[in-house]
């Protein structure tokens, strides 16, 4: 091999060290590790995925927690997997019990098991939707007054321990 | 012209409805459960709703999900198919009091008709010849019994609600008749919700045939010819035929004539199929009136050229009907085998699981109406149809040969799967069939006859072995 080359592909790696260092201290920085990271030699190419409800501060409940061992970064505890409050039926999804009420929960509440979170209408039944697990709301997902098919997300509950929890 | 129907239903015959729509250039909305996510009419539709879980009574079943589906789509019609909710009068007038438009008869026409010792006795008096029995539900097992002994024996109980081949018995002795009220009531009450039921005389070597019926909202009624489907087992229909063969001069006829005379006394709107048994001496008699779309529709599609689907959109759109009764010719043969995913070695048991191969046949005069494809998971929630296939020819033994050839080239394979295709190749091929002197008795006679011939081989091969033990001891 030729000096000239064997130099730059010294340098070449060393620049692609330095981008994973980068990579992985940028991954360690932020709550949601990133899916996926692929990094491509030669024309240097790095393509980052994030998961999809980063925007929304979560990660999908269903996707693993990806990336942990290889960054050897300290496990997330936003890494936990979320809840979500699904639709029983076909109908229209409605945040308060009436359009004079108040919501039935906001972000950032903690909701028990069996606690009223929303109401879907179908053929003008109300039917109160209740939380099946307890936790905090971090996101509704359905805006109010939306159509909403069976088993779609409605609301994220962000698991808590429920001792902690004071009961009302 | 709607611009966007609903189609109410699943596997084949929901994509048959929409692409009906499609070529209508109507949007089509398709409704699925959990088990059809990713079934062929959810890719073909322009727009589905998940309605429900795998169970039929909380998706298809379910009137709030599809009404509430077809509310947020901007359905003005929904096509029920057949099954599910296309017989359900309720249904029908739910969608009329939402102003969405039920592709079918008028709820009170449907009402009439569905119940079925009723409707006996209003075609009786419209003038349709129907079988010594019944003139309405049953109230206890010592009626049925005196009714029993005024038709004669062998007597048929039916479920009033019932339909689809279900909720029946055949009862051949005096004996056997409370246990067959009981049972089949406690039968109808489970699968209909309604456990009334009616008496009739049973004829035996009998055969099934039907005249299909459209009338429009203006007032005309047409039939499209008859089907012979006298091929069933346990009153499930497996072959299909259009025309009727070997019928006496007349006889047709007189069934097309007395379909649109019972259409007509009920100012029935859509399309209907009125279901014949014809004796052995070539008498006929009313059975029951289909207020829905038939599985075996296809024959008959085949033998007019009438798209049946796209003319039950048009006249519930409130369009007449594009032709007249002496406008419909019908041409050649059409056979149809239903495909099913069951084992016929295990008494017809369902044989579910995914499709690792599944290519239908093609080639000139094939039809397959199906929703499977390789990689589908026929799961256990629902019926075992996996395809329909159809053929037409120029007359029936170009059109059996060719179903042969169809079935031949039909591959489907799968762990766990097993399918009528053997069968129905079989059954095409017996002498009864093949001559056209086959009853609905055909499939039994078939058991019986395989029976036989394993006895006889059996036999065979022990005086075989008998003899050659003998040859053998002779020898030694």
């Amino acid at each position: 091999m030729k000096p000239d080359l064997e130099q730059a592909e010294r340098q070449e790696n060393s620049a692609l060290d330095a981008v994973c260092r980068s990579v992985a201290q940028l991954a360690r920085s932020t709550p949601h590790p990133p899916l996926r990271i692929r990094m491509q030699d030669g024309q240097t190419t790095v393509e980052v995925e994030w998961p999809d409800r980063v925007r929304n501060g979560q990660r999908p409940a269903d996707e693993p927690s990806p990336g942990d061992a290889h960054l050897d970064g300290p496990p997330l505890a936003e890494a936990d997997e979320l809840n979500y409050v699904r639709a029983p039926m076909v109908g229209t999804f409605y945040h308060a019990g009436s359009p004079d009420d108040q919501p039935y929960v906001a972000v950032g509440d903690v909701v028990l098991v069996g606690q009223a979170v929303g109401v879907v209408e179908a053929m003008k039944m109300m039917n109160t939707i209740t939380a099946e697990a307890a936790g905090r709301v971090v996101e509704i997902l359905t805006p109010n007054a939306h159509p909403v098919e069976y088993d779609q997300r409605l609301i994220a509950l962000e698991p808590v321990d429920e001792d902690t929890v004071d009961r009302p | 012209m709607f611009s966007t129907v609903l189609v109410a239903n699943r596997g084949e015959i929901a994509l048959r409805v929409a692409r009906a729509c499609r070529e209508l250039g109507v949007r089509t909305v398709a409704v699925y459960s959990t088990a059809d996510r990713d079934s062929a009419v959810v890719r073909f539709a322009d727009e589905s709703v998940h309605i429900g879980p795998p169970p039929s009574k909380s998706s298809y079943l379910s009137v709030p999900a599809i009404i509430e589906a077809a509310a947020q789509t901007g359905a003005q019609a929904i096509h029920p198919g057949y099954g599910f909710l296309s017989e359900d009068p309720d249904f029908a007038e739910i969608c009329e009091a939402h102003g969405i438009v039920f592709i079918g008869p008028p709820a009170h026409v449907m009402q009439q008709l569905g119940d079925k010792a009723a409707a006996r006795t209003l075609m009786a008096q419209a003038g349709l010849p129907v079988l010594p029995g019944s003139t309405g539900a049953l109230v206890s097992a010592a009626e049925a019994a005196d009714l029993a002994q005024q038709v004669g024996y062998p007597v048929i109980l039916k479920a009033v609600a019932g339909g689809g081949g279900r909720g029946m018995a055949v009862v051949r002795s005096p004996d056997d008749l409370r246990l067959a009220y009981n049972e089949t009531r406690a039968h109808a009450r489970a699968v209909f919700g309604d456990d009334r039921l009616y008496l009739e005389r049973f004829v035996d070597d009998a055969r099934h045939i039907e005249v299909q019926v459209l009338c429009d909202t203006q007032g005309s009624t047409v039939h499209l010819g008859e089907r012979d489907c006298s091929v069933q087992r346990r009153h499930q229909k497996l072959i299909e035929e259009a025309p009727a063969p070997r019928l006496p001069e007349g006889l047709r006829e007189a069934m097309w004539a007395a379909a649109v005379r019972g259409a007509a006394a009920v100012g029935y709107v859509g399309a209907a199929t009125f279901e014949f048994v014809v004796t052995p001496d070539h008498e006929f008699y009313l059975m029951e009136i289909n207020c829905r779309l038939q599985v075996e529709h296809p024959v008959t599609e085949l033998v007019t050229g009438i798209d049946i689907v796209r003319e039950q959109i048009t006249i519930a759109a409130g369009l007449p009907l594009s032709f007249r009764q002496d406008e419909i010719v019908t041409r050649g043969v059409a056979v149809e085998c239903r495909v099913n995913a069951e084992d016929p070695d295990r008494d017809f048991a369902p044989a579910p699981g995914l499709l690792t191969d599944f290519t239908p046949p093609g080639g000139p005069f094939v039809r397959v109406d199906t929703h499977a494809y390789a990689g589908w998971l026929v799961g256990p929630d629902y019926d075992s149809l996996l395809a329909k296939a159809a053929v037409w020819a120029p007359d029936r033994p170009q059109a059996l040969a060719r179903m042969d050839r169809a079935l031949g080239e039909f591959r489907v394979d799968g762990p766990g799967v097993r399918t009528t295709l053997g069968f129905l190749r079989r059954t095409l091929a017996h002498p009864h069939f093949q001559t056209a002197r086959h009853t609905t008795g055909l499939v039994s006679r078939m058991s019986v006859e395989a029976a036989e011939s394993a006895e006889a081989a059996e036999a065979a091969e022990a005086a075989e072995s008998a003899a050659a033990a003998e040859g053998q001891v002779t020898a030694g």
